[in-house]
């Protein structure tokens, strides 16, 4: 987990979801890319953030998308981001004893109700349905303090994405293998709204 | 019959005991301290704990050295106490022989000297001091166990100190803000008292909802040009 | 000097009948054949002079050092037999260092004093028989002049570990002329350069030679400056002067010995 660095968060606000992910690749303490993604669309309302060993957040994003396409099309109807929380739990528990080194971040809305949803699971798909906020990576204490004091209940869209953004870019100060400038989607029921963060890079 | 080489009979089997010791034990615990320009807020929690028993809910880890000086000491307990116990009996010792109080700066470099003077049996202690000024700022001097220190506006350290930091980073030195309230906010680095107060507050409610070694009480220290005052606040105890 | 000599003058850490350890009393005398020292605190600073005596005219008077750096706040000026002055002098600086290694700040004058004369009466065996530091008393007196948080101080030292601060003080030989000097020229609102003056001219008073650039030392102690030598150039204008102009009207005119 500490081969690459990565620091991916997501938060609830109100009638939206804000999800954040550094944009470092590196090896230990050489840094090899700023613009890594770690965060991705699975359909119109859900995101997954994968932190941990880049070369398994690369496989596994597309082993995600590749199943909940097949879920999409044998079901005709989107996933709900509740129910591809539970995909990416039993994927990763397939492996339970050679596992992806990876721990997934998902947020998105419910594409019925629009009802906010965000969850984390371990490496072995655990998972941990969160009503605040969920963090993962080499930065997750860092994020934990910050989301803890910076999270209130209710924000709406542009709170909640200073409220994230705070969050992230001072949490990854903190850490010497995550950063290097972060990304950030709030998602509401009309619009996906990404923003590029400038962050230290060094 | 038996062998030359010693009984054959199955039984008992004799495995040499090991008896390993270890000095070094963590009893967790956060601690803070922020710098203003005319005050130094030094707080830790009262809570001590081994693996994930608590031991006590009431330890205090921050000690008043003299009238202008504040230490706090994060880590191993009993290192921590005799640490404070040696520094109280220099200051004292230097208060005889130099007649005059010993300034923060003088105790900052002493423990540095005194830290690194065990630089191969260190004290397992992670040492926050706050004091005054000549001119009446407050500063803050943290360090590692073996006396590596560093004069900063706001510190932390311990078991919640990864969570606290970055709080501390955005609120007390402003990073990443680029519109601030200059009246309720301050300057980066000098923040006004009521606001400093509020934030070590948030900072350690916030840190005992996710650190199971930080919480029972929170105990916080101020000094002034008038003298050092002690508050003390209840922090969850779960 | 002594009715009798007896045991007690040879040893170093016995007491005579009558109370006093000899021993001591002969290193003070010691001082009295020294060279001239003088030191003179002002507000704006301490003054530190010295006679460069030598015993031919062949010696190059100014391979003589008599005043000496002991940290940057802190100069002295020695006067009895300056090979002793070595051992307190390296004593000193090292305590000035230790003490700026320990507490990053400058020793204060008194302490520093205080550390001299910890070191003299470290002479003969100790109490439980441990190994001596020294022989004997040091034959070497010390006008210790700083700056600190108190100020300018001028402070003496003297082979029996006695400290004592001055206004004003003299050593050496010259010395009982020189101190009534002092005491008559001196007062408390003296300039920098008046006390310079009133310095050189009462050397120059005890000097059996002619005064000049060479055959003198001159160092100040300031907040702004710290130890400072005087260079020889200033100081062959500052001789000059001196035989030229009679004391000023703010010191009480006395007669200029040529």
């Amino acid at each position: 987990m500490e081969y690459n660095g990565s620091a991916v968060m997501a938060m609830k606000g109100d009638g939206c979801v804000a999800i954040a992910a550094d944009r470092r690749f590196g090896v230990q303490a050489l840094t090899l890319g700023t613009e890594f993604q770690k965060i991705f669309q699975m359909n119109k309302y859900t995101f997954v953030g994968l932190a941990g060993l880049a070369s398994d957040v690369i496989t596994l994003s597309d082993q995600l998308r590749y199943k909940v396409k097949m879920y999409e099309l044998r079901e005709e109807r989107p996933i709900s981001p509740e129910t591809f929380a539970h995909l990416a739990s039993s994927s990763l528990y397939e492996k339970r004893f050679g596992p992806w080194f990876v721990e997934p971040i998902i947020a998105g809305l419910d594409p019925k109700t629009g009802e906010p949803f965000i969850a984390s699971t371990d490496l072995i798909g655990c998972i941990n349905f969160a009503k605040d906020f969920v963090v993962s990576g080499t930065a997750n204490s860092q994020m934990y303090g910050m989301c803890e004091s910076l999270w209130e209940p209710n924000l709406g869209p542009e709170d909640l994405f200073e409220t994230i953004s705070q969050a992230m870019l001072n949490a990854i100060d903190r850490d010497c293998i995550a950063g290097w400038g972060a990304v950030v989607h709030v998602i509401t029921k009309d619009k996906i709204v990404t923003k590029h963060l400038k962050g230290r890079m060094d | 019959m038996l062998s030359a080489a010693g009984p054959t009979h199955a039984g008992p089997v004799r495995i040499p005991m090991e008896h390993g010791f270890s000095p070094y034990t963590d009893n967790g615990g956060t601690t803070l301290a922020i710098a203003g320009d005319d005050y130094v807020i030094v707080a830790g929690d009262t809570r001590q704990s081994e693996g994930y028993s608590i031991n006590t809910r009431y330890c205090p880890k921050v000690f008043k050295l003299d009238n202008n000086c504040v230490l706090a000491t994060g880590g191993m307990a009993a290192d921590g106490q005799n640490l404070v116990r040696r520094l109280k009996q220099s200051i004292e010792q230097y208060h005889h022989v130099h007649a005059k109080t010993m300034s923060p700066s003088a105790l900052a470099q002493l423990l540095s000297v005194v830290l690194y003077g065990k630089r191969h049996f260190p004290y397992f202690v992670w040492n926050t001091l706050g004091g005054l000024d000549a001119d009446g700022s407050g500063w803050v001097y943290s360090y590692d166990p073996v006396g590596n220190v560093e004069k900063r506006k706001w510190a932390c350290a311990g078991s919640a100190g990864h969570l606290i930091m970055p709080f501390l980073d955005a609120k007390i030195g402003h990073h990443h803000q680029s519109q601030i309230d200059a009246k309720t906010e301050g300057k980066p680095g000098s923040v006004p008292f009521d606001t400093a107060m509020k934030y070590t507050k948030d900072a350690f409610t916030s840190a005992t909802e996710r650190d199971i070694y930080t919480g029972d009480l929170l105990e916080i220290f101020v000094i002034r040009k008038s003298g050092v005052t002690v508050e003390q606040i209840p922090l969850k105890r779960d | 000097m002594f009715l009798s000599r007896s045991d007690y003058d040879r040893g170093v850490s016995t007491f005579s009948p009558e109370g006093r350890i000899f021993q001591v009393e002969y290193a003070l005398e010691a001082i009295k054949l020294g060279s001239t020292a003088i030191g003179v605190q002002t507000k704006e600073g301490v003054i530190l002079a010295v006679e460069r005596r030598s015993t031919s005219p062949l010696v190059e008077a100014t391979s003589i050092e008599k005043i000496v750096e002991i940290d940057r706040h802190l100069g002295c000026a020695i006067s009895g037999l300056t090979a002793d002055s070595r051992t307190i002098v390296d004593h000193a600086r090292v305590a000035a260092q230790h003490h700026t290694f320990v507490y990053d700040e400058p020793i204060k004058v008194e302490s520093l004093t205080q550390e001299v004369c910890d070191l003299a009466l470290r002479f003969g065996e100790g109490a439980s028989g441990e190994k001596r530091a020294m022989s004997r008393p040091f034959g070497v007196a010390l006008l210790i002049g700083g700056v600190d948080e108190n100020g300018p101080q001028l402070y003496q030292t003297d082979p029996s570990g006695n400290y004592v601060r001055y206004k004003a003080k003299a050593l050496g030989s010259g010395s009982e002329g020189a101190q009534t000097e002092l005491k008559n020229q001196y007062h408390a609102d003296l300039t920098l350069a008046e006390g310079i003056q009133v310095a050189l001219r009462i050397l120059k008073q005890t000097m059996e030679e002619k005064m000049t650039e060479g055959n003198i030392q001159l160092a100040t102690v300031t907040a702004a400056k710290g130890y400072f030598v005087h260079p020889i150039e200033e100081i062959k204008t500052l001789v000059e002067g001196l035989g030229q102009t009679a004391p000023g009207a703010s010191t009480p005119a006395t007669p200029t010995v040529q």
